[in-house]
Formats: structure tokens, C-alpha cells, sequence
């Protein structure tokens, strides 16, 4: 985006410049665009503080899956996604499918710091989970990918990751006997093509969602369902620690986009909006479903433990103007710290076990 | 906080002070824009208030039309009016869900 380089800091250095020569009223900063005015501050009074029964009803789990009406669910796309996701002649090498780096053993990611592609080398950022990907509104750490659809097709197209071209994925899916009937049943009357083939992966994709966890019973009603520790925690998590203003809601993201200081070259969703300051360091809000099980953190994985991460955010992260306005040091006490990692935990569910589809041949 | 520091000077000089003209407003409570889309004349100026409890980034990248707020604090709004006719998609650059299209007409 040429020419699209501007930040607010900008904008209050003019407007000073401009009020020092007593015209500000009227001042108006042009950049050649829009025409953006002065800021002003606006009384927005007091908000009464939220009681502990109202922020409980905002992390309720919605009663069913959202699917797409261009890609409504099916069993028969369902049942052929999972095989598509589980099937390692995906990748180029026929060694790695999308279960490799999304795994339901880890969480759904792979337990390691970052991703493991082609060749077995390493990749640049920590697998994501895909728990709860139905519910994502921007896919990839850096907002690359705007739909599941298009996001299954990007690692399997990848260089660094599966490595296969899909013209040739196509045709050795359809050199497999047993494909054929399933895409059939799935997709009526279409082929074995990129399309049908994302379809069915993010059709299966979209069926994995963490199962109950303590902390919905807790949500619910049931008071013993979780130690009086966490729920102190979860007070912390809404207020004092701030988590709240990203982790929100019952899949405890808002998809958001922020620099939380953390001391990696990668400038993240600033790639994409590199005129935008807050972006560069900017990576997607994960979920927190499941955390307990996904070690280790971050977009780099550079944290092994929930107390790590605690301890980053109660430190602020580093201090640059990209970092999101959010981030401070918390002054957290040794207690507290311990009470949100507590908390944390309860999002753990007793994931039952994934039986891995047998494949066609 | 170089920029925490310029704000307050703007603040405390007692310069920012202006009722919010009769603009047509954008709300961004509870993380959405209060409209997913808006008509205004060219030249004239639309508010963004920022009334939610977290900092948005207001942009757009559309061609002629292109602007970006900034991390704007709560708290805080801020005019922009646009010069080309035409259609302009308004982003949150945070948070993905909040988009919305702006006509501008002659
Ligand atoms: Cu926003």
C-alpha cells in the first residue's frame, strides 16, 4: 500500500504545531485523503461495574455450530473432511497430513515451540489449535487467510509446510478407488477439485469444539465445579489483569489483533497493514479452550508454562509504539498470579478420544 | 508514551474541547460499529466515538478515501470527512468483525 503511511502521533504533532499558531478550531490535517479532524474527549460518564453475574452470562457456550451458507454441514462432508485431515498423501512426501501439526493428542496443535513442515524443517510460528475454528472470524496468526475454506488449502500448498501443488493433489486423490464414492456422496454431481476437497476439510474442522469444561458447570450454576482459587482468578481475568479485553467470551477471543511486547523480530499482521503502527508486532487473539493442553505459548511458542505467560503480561511486555495501548505491568501479587493460572485450567474439558478415520485405498 | 504526553498536553491546553457537531456518529460499544453502513455528502464529516472500554484503530484503505485514526483511547472521538465520491470500507484494524461501508455521494 504505497503512500498509506501515516499514525496518529503524526496527526497530534500538526495539530500542535497548528494550535500554537492560535487556529486550531478550525484546524483540519489533510494527508492527502480523507480528511481527518482533531480528537476530541468525550465525557463518557461512569459505568457502574459490571456484578460477577453478568460477566458469568457473557461466557455461556452457544448451543450449536455456525456453518456457512455456502458450505453448510453435512455428514457425508463431515465424515470425508475427516479423512481428508487425517490423510498424510495430502502432503507431497505422503508423510504429514493436517492432524500432524493439529492434533487432537496436543489440544489440537502439536506440543511444539513452532511447527515442523517439509522436510521436517522448522516453521516460523507456533501451530495454532484448530479447537473452535468454527467460530473464527480471520484465519492464520497474521489475518492472511479470511476464510477456513481457503485457510485448509494453505498449508497443504505451502513450500515450507505440505508441499503439493493442488492440480496434483487432485489427480492423486482421484487415482484412489475409495475417494471417489465419498466425494460423491459429500458433493453430488461435482468432482475431486480444490473446492470440494476444502469443503470437506473445513466442514470436519468446523465439528471440533471443546467439549464441557469446569468452568461451564461453574458458568451454570454448579459452584463446586470449581475451586474457590480459580474463581478469584476469573474475577482477576476481568478486571485487575485486563485479560478480558481480548479473551472474551466463552471461546475467550475476539479474534483481535495486538502487539503484546514480546521480544520477536516478526512484525505479524503488520505484513498486511504496514501503515497501521499497532499492527506491526500484531498477532491474532488465540482462544483459550483448552490452554492447559497446548503448551508451549505464544505465536513463537517462546513461553512453556501458564505461569510464564502470566508473568509476561505482568510485566508489560516490551515498551515500543506498536504494543497495544492495553499492555502495562499489572502488579499482580504471587497469589494472584497463582489464581489465574488456576482459573485457566478449569478450561480444560475431558476431551474424549479422536478415533483416527480409516482411509481410503 | 510520547503519545500519552501529547494527548494530555491537547487535553489539559483545553483545546479539544468542542461539542460534537451535529455529524452523523459511529458508535464502537461492545466492539461493533453502531451501523454496517452510512450515506454522507462529500466534504462532510462523520464521528467516530470511541464509547467501549478497549482502544479501536479506525481505517480505511480504500482508493481516495484512505485514512487511519490510530489506536484511539476510550473515550475520545474524531471527524473524518471524505473527498472522493464512492464507496469506502470502514475497518477496525484490531478487531476483524468491525467493518462497514461508507457511500459518500456528490
Ligand atoms: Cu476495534
Amino acid at each position: 500500500m504505497p503512500g498509506f503511511s501515516f499514525d496518529r502521533s503524526t496527526l497530534f504533532v500538526a495539530a500542535i504545531a497548528a494550535a500554537g499558531l492560535g487556529i486550531f478550531g478550525s484546524t483540519r490535517i489533510s494527508l492527502g485523503n480523507a480528511i481527518v479532524g482533531e480528537t476530541h474527549r468525550v465525557d463518557l460518564g461512569q459505568k457502574a461495574p459490571s456484578g460477577i453475574d453478568a460477566i458469568k452470562a457473557q461466557y455461556r457456550r452457544p448451543l450449536t455450530i455456525p456453518f456457512p451458507k455456502n458450505n453448510s454441514f453435512t455428514p457425508e462432508k463431515a465424515a470425508l473432511g475427516k479423512k481428508l485431515y487425517f490423510d498424510t498423501r495430502l502432503s507431497v512426501s505422503s508423510a504429514q497430513s493436517c492432524a500432524s501439526c493439529h492434533s487432537p493428542g496436543f489440544g489440537w496443535g502439536d506440543g511444539l515451540e513452532v511447527g515442523v513442515g517439509h522436510g521436517m524443517a522448522k516453521l516460523g510460528r507456533h501451530s495454532p489449535t484448530i479447537v473452535n475454528t468454527a467460530w473464527g472470524a480471520i484465519f492464520m496468526w497474521d489475518g492472511r487467510l479470511a476464510t477456513l475454506e481457503e485457510q485448509a488449502l494453505g498449508p497443504i500448498q505451502s513450500a515450507g509446510e505440505m508441499n503439493m501443488p493442488l492440480d496434483r493433489l487432485v489427480a492423486r486423490l482421484s487415482a484412489i478407488p475409495e475417494y471417489k464414492p465419498l466425494f460423491e456422496a459429500a458433493f453430488p454431481g461435482q468432482e475431486i477439485n480444490p473446492k470440494t476437497l476444502a469443503s470437506a476439510i473445513a466442514t470436519y474442522e468446523r465439528t471440533i469444539v471443546s467439549e464441557r469444561a469446569p468452568f461451564d458447570a461453574w458458568i451454570e450454576g454448579n459452584e463446586k465445579a470449581i475451586s474457590e482459587e480459580a474463581k478469584r482468578g476469573f474475577v482477576l481475568f476481568n478486571g485487575k489483569a485486563t485479560c478480558s479485553a481480548c479473551h472474551e467470551g466463552w471461546n475467550f477471543t475476539n479474534d483481535g489483533f495486538q502487539d503484546i511486547g514480546l521480544p520477536s523480530a516478526d512484525v505479524g499482521r503488520g505484513e498486511f497493514l504496514p501503515g497501521v503502527i499497532k499492527m506491526k508486532h500484531a498477532f491474532k487473539t488465540p482462544g483459550l479452550r483448552e490452554i492447559g493442553r497446548r503448551s508451549p505459548y505464544m505465536h513463537d511458542g517462546s513461553l512453556a508454562t501458564l505461569e510464564q505467560v502470566i508473568d509476561h503480561y505482568d510485566g508489560g511486555g516490551v515498551d515500543r509504539p506498536s504494543r497495544a495501548d492495553l499492555m502495562k505491568p499489572l502488579g499482580l501479587s504471587a497469589q494472584e498470579k497463582s489464581e489465574l493460572v488456576s482459573f485457566l485450567k478449569t478450561l480444560s474439558s475431558d476431551l474424549s478420544p479422536t478415533a483416527v478415520p480409516v482411509l481410503p485405498r | 508514551m510520547r503519545k500519552l504526553a501529547l494527548f494530555s498536553l491537547v487535553i489539559l491546553s483545553g483545546l479539544s474541547v468542542g461539542a460534537l457537531a451535529a455529524n452523523q456518529i459511529i458508535h464502537q460499544q461492545g466492539r461493533v460499529f453502531s451501523s454496517e453502513s452510512m450515506t454522507i455528502k462529500k466534504g462532510e464529516a462523520i464521528t467516530f466515538l470511541n464509547d467501549d472500554s478497549v482502544p479501536h484503530n479506525i481505517m480505511s484503505a480504500s482508493k481516495g478515501n484512505e485514512f487511519n485514526l490510530g489506536s484511539q483511547p476510550p473515550g475520545t472521538s474524531t471527524d473524518v470527512s471524505f473527498k472522493d465520491v464512492g464507496d469506502v470500507q470502514v475497518l477496525c484494524a484490531i478487531h476483524p468483525r468491525m467493518k462497514m461501508m461508507v457511500k459518500v455521494t456528490d
